[in-house]
């Protein structure tokens, strides 16, 4: 009965396997993202990402029609544009990182908004923009994994810059100029994942499985290594369930995800070691030193 | 029974509404240069959720003739009559048609067996002949060229059916608009279990088109509906089957599409069908 | 004690720093010798946060230059006055304590079990072994202090910038940071200490700046702490002139220490 519940879907049909694999790479390359965007505060940055493609996307549009390709590539340019001058000015003003960032993600819209407008169509780009993962092919799955695999390779090598930056940035510009570089390449690292996961997935997927993990595992652990772990196992928990839930009923697959993570994370907020409420409630009695 | 002179182009042609494109497209086969044919759902419109415009309401108080599909189609029309207050005289082009059932009510879509498109035409001839009997002989000329034309399709239809071997003749397809042509023939629309066009399917909902798909042995995928069309092709590769191509149903298309009249809009639908379902 | 490599002076050659245009150290002469220990005192805005920020190069000079001359920015270690460190960044003492280590380890370079026992020696300097698994935001004031400390003990710097470091602790941390201080000025480290304690600077510092936004005194402790000097530095204005005209350079003398 259980194996009917849990493994006989994916041993049965390919799309269900496909999906799961989708989902496992998304969460090992979003999910350590995720948790940096959380403690760094930008954890709006993947809604603010989702709009600030559109004028790469418009304009991929109207060179070569309705090409994914084409449109994904405009996409990822937008999005480093957006957020590397975000990066730069942040770091060289006074202007806090969500502010840059937001003033440039809605100049990026509005320039989007107009492109598509000149051209005349009606077409909801962005809408054609974004996937399912119940309908992964060949090369969006290639994609995806692509992606896992940078991020963790690239996060590997930034990891402690990007770690002291974020806990003392003061100390980091006097005892290296590893903080810039490891900034930027964390925000291209940003943007990879959260426009091919647009496209592959679409954006409640792409950004759900990256912030909620992180905001999962803020319960669990008070170290940052221990979070990422719990963060990945987290959000690869979340896609296993969601894709059963979404087997076994009429829940759609994409907000099936979202919900078991949303479950896990109401669950964390109440039970979680660090912080959760009924521990604040009802503390268990304190140590003798 | 005297005609008004109307204020037309051509001097005495007959002012005529047709509530949607494919009856536009009889009414031009039959009344030629005689008559004035404005429709009201457009190229690529959509006559089952069609919102009428003040226009709309002027041109039918100047219609000498109105034809309308009837069978419940342009659930909009009755309103849009009553405040035109329109007094042509009001052809239901579906008379003498016996009309299947689509649920609980008449299927509306007769249109799609090319032996109901003359009954069609006939009716429409009748109407144009009653309403401007001076060019009687030009409608009935017309209509009876048209209706040879229209046995001609209905050879092409069926030749074309005869090359698909009879245990493909069967597609799964949210389009419900098919009846008539599956019963007249013989090619089956199996409609997805559960599955609204609107929403974005479960994986319960994938699972099931597959499992039906597989076991019904059906040879190809009309889902162009669905939404994502990476999702159709992921199910057509886990079945095997093909993905179809468009099939147009409710309306003609402009000038630029693949079917701005009624015949090329059958033979377009057949020529899908056939390249999907052939060996 | 670690190997000393003679290097040159601390220069500062008119050196003016400031915040849009208003001068906060005004024209700044003078040198500062390997192995000094320097204590920089004045009034609340008299520009030793800004000098410091200077001469570890956050801040550019408005006018002037500061040499440094020979050492490399990881030469140099920096304890902030109010640390714009996020308390709530999921990281053990631990951890933090051990990012000291950069010079050595690179952002690449791992984390051996020598590495491990210096970081471990630093905690046990600063009176902090045990507290090594404990999240950074657990800690009170003066252990926070005690954690800053052993990260500068173990970046092995060359020259030392302490901006307040003893500000709003308590007692015995006080002196267990400073018997710190005095063991890096015996292994012939250069320390700075912007300081508001004139008896701790009398009983501990051979050597004082007095600052008041322009230079007041600068030498021996007993002759710049002396009562007509810190008078004239606390005539200065704190807040910034929005009507002040342009400045003309003056030739002020150099005051060498």
């Amino acid at each position: 009965m259980i194996h009917d519940v849990l493994i006989a879907p994916f041993t049965e049909f390919e799309f269900m396997r496909r999906a799961l694999a989708a989902a496992i790479a998304l969460s090992l390359g979003g999910a350590p993202i995720g948790v940096f965007l959380m403690l760094r505060r930008m954890s709006l940055v993947g809604d603010a990402m989702a709009h600030a493609i559109l004028p790469g996307a418009a304009i991929g549009f109207l060179l070569s029609g309705l090409n994914l390709f084409a449109m994904t590539t405009g996409g990822l340019i937008a999005g480093f544009t957006v957020a590397i001058l975000a990066g730069v000015v942040s770091r060289t003003t006074g202007l806090k990182e969500d502010a840059s960032l937001a003033t440039f993600y809605l100049a990026s819209l509005a320039l989007g908004v107009t492109i598509v407008s000149i051209k005349g169509t009606n077409i909801d780009l962005l809408h054609v923009l974004f996937g399912n993962i119940l309908a992964m092919d060949d090369q969006t799955l290639l994609v995806v994994a692509f992606n896992a695999t940078i991020t963790l390779l690239v996060l590997a090598v930034i990891y402690r810059p990007l770690v002291v930056e974020s806990v003392d940035p003061l100390f980091l510009r006097t005892v290296s100029r590893a903080g810039a570089p490891a900034h930027l390449a964390f925000l291209a690292l940003v943007v990879i994942n959260l426009v091919n996961g647009f496209q592959a997935l679409g954006t409640l997927l792409a950004v759900g499985l990256m912030i909620l993990p992180a905001g999962i595992a803020r319960f669990w652990s008070r170290d940052i290594t221990g979070m990422i772990c719990i963060a990945v196992i987290a959000a690869i928990a979340s896609g296993y369930a969601g894709l059963v839930l979404s087997f076994q009923t009429k829940v759609p697959s994409g907000p099936a995800i979202i919900l078991v993570a949303t479950a896990l994370y109401v669950g964390s907020v109440l039970f979680g070691k660090v912080g959760g409420l009924i521990r604040q409630i009802f503390p268990a009695p304190h140590l003798e030193a | 029974m005297l005609a008004f002179a109307s204020p037309a182009r051509a001097p005495g042609a007959l002012e005529v509404v047709a509530s949607f494109s494919i009856i536009g497209d009889f009414v031009k086969n039959v009344g030629g240069d005689r008559v004035n044919v404005t429709t009201l759902v457009g190229p690529n419109g959509d006559v089952h959720v069609y919102a009428p415009a003040p226009a709309d309401a002027k041109k039918i108080a100047d219609a000498k003739l109105l034809v309308i599909n009837g069978l419940g189609l342009e659930g909009w029309l009755p309103r849009l009559l009553q405040s035109s207050g329109g007094k042509a005289p009001i052809t239901v082009a579906t008379n003498g048609i016996a009309p299947l059932r689509l649920g609980s009510d008449a299927d509306p879509h007769a249109w799609q067996s090319v032996a109901n498109a003359k009954i069609y035409v006939a009716n429409i001839s009748d109407a144009l002949v009653a309403a401007d009997p001076r060019d009687a002989e030009a409608f009935r000329a017309n209509a009876g060229r048209y209706a040879a034309e229209l046995d001609a399709l209905e050879r092409e239809v069926r030749a074309a059916v005869a090359q698909i071997p009879p245990a493909h003749r069967k597609v799964i397809s949210t389009h419900d608009a098919f009846g008539y042509f599956a019963s007249a023939y013989g090619i089956e629309f199996v409609a997805p279990t559960g599955v609204s066009t609107e929403a974005e399917p479960s994986a319960r909902d994938v699972a099931k088109i597959i499992s039906q798909i597989k076991s019904a042995k059906i040879p190809a995928v009309f889902l162009e509906n669905f939404g994502d069309p990476r999702l159709v092709s992921r199910i057509a590769a886990e079945t095997g089957s093909k993905v179809g191509g468009t099939l147009f149903s409710d309306a003609l298309t402009d000038e630029k599409g693949p079917c701005p009249t009624y015949i090329e809009m059958v033979r377009h639908n057949i020529k899908t069908l056939t390249s999907a379902l052939g060996n | 004690m670690a190997a000393q490599v003679q290097f040159r002076q601390i220069q500062f050659h008119d050196v003016t720093l400031g915040y849009d245009r208003h001068p906060a150290v005004h024209h700044l002469n003078g040198e500062i010798s390997t192995g000094a220990l320097l204590a920089v005192v004045g009034p609340n805005g008299a520009g030793k946060s800004t000098l410091f920020r200077g001469l570890v190069g956050i801040l550019k000079p408005l006018a002037g230059s500061i040499a440094t001359g020979g050492l490399d920015v990881r030469d140099i270690a920096y304890l902030p006055q109010t640390a714009d460190i996020d308390r709530s960044f999921p990281i053990s003492v631990f951890d933090f304590v051990g990012t000291g280590l950069w010079r050595a380890t690179g952002f690449l370079g791992g984390i051996g079990k020598a590495a491990r026992e210096k970081i471990a020696q630093a905690l046990a300097a600063v009176g902090l072994t045990g507290f090594e698994n404990r999240a950074i935001d657990t800690l009170s004031g003066g252990q926070m202090q005690r954690m800053l400390f052993a990260r500068v003990l173990l970046q092995d710097a060359r020259l030392i910038v302490l901006d307040e470091p003893f500000n709003a602790i308590d007692t015995k941390t006080s002196a267990d940071l400073l018997a710190l201080v005095k063991r890096w000025h015996a292994e012939g480290r250069t320390v700075l200490a912007a300081l508001h304690d004139m008896d701790l600077v009398r009983g501990n510092f051979p050597q004082t700046l007095l600052l008041a936004r322009e230079p007041v005194a600068w030498g021996a402790t007993s002759e710049v702490l002396t009562a007509e000097n810190l008078v004239a530095a606390r005539r200065m204005c704190e807040a910034f002139d929005d009507s002040a005209a342009p400045c003309v350079a003056d030739d002020v003398p150099s005051q060498a220490a």
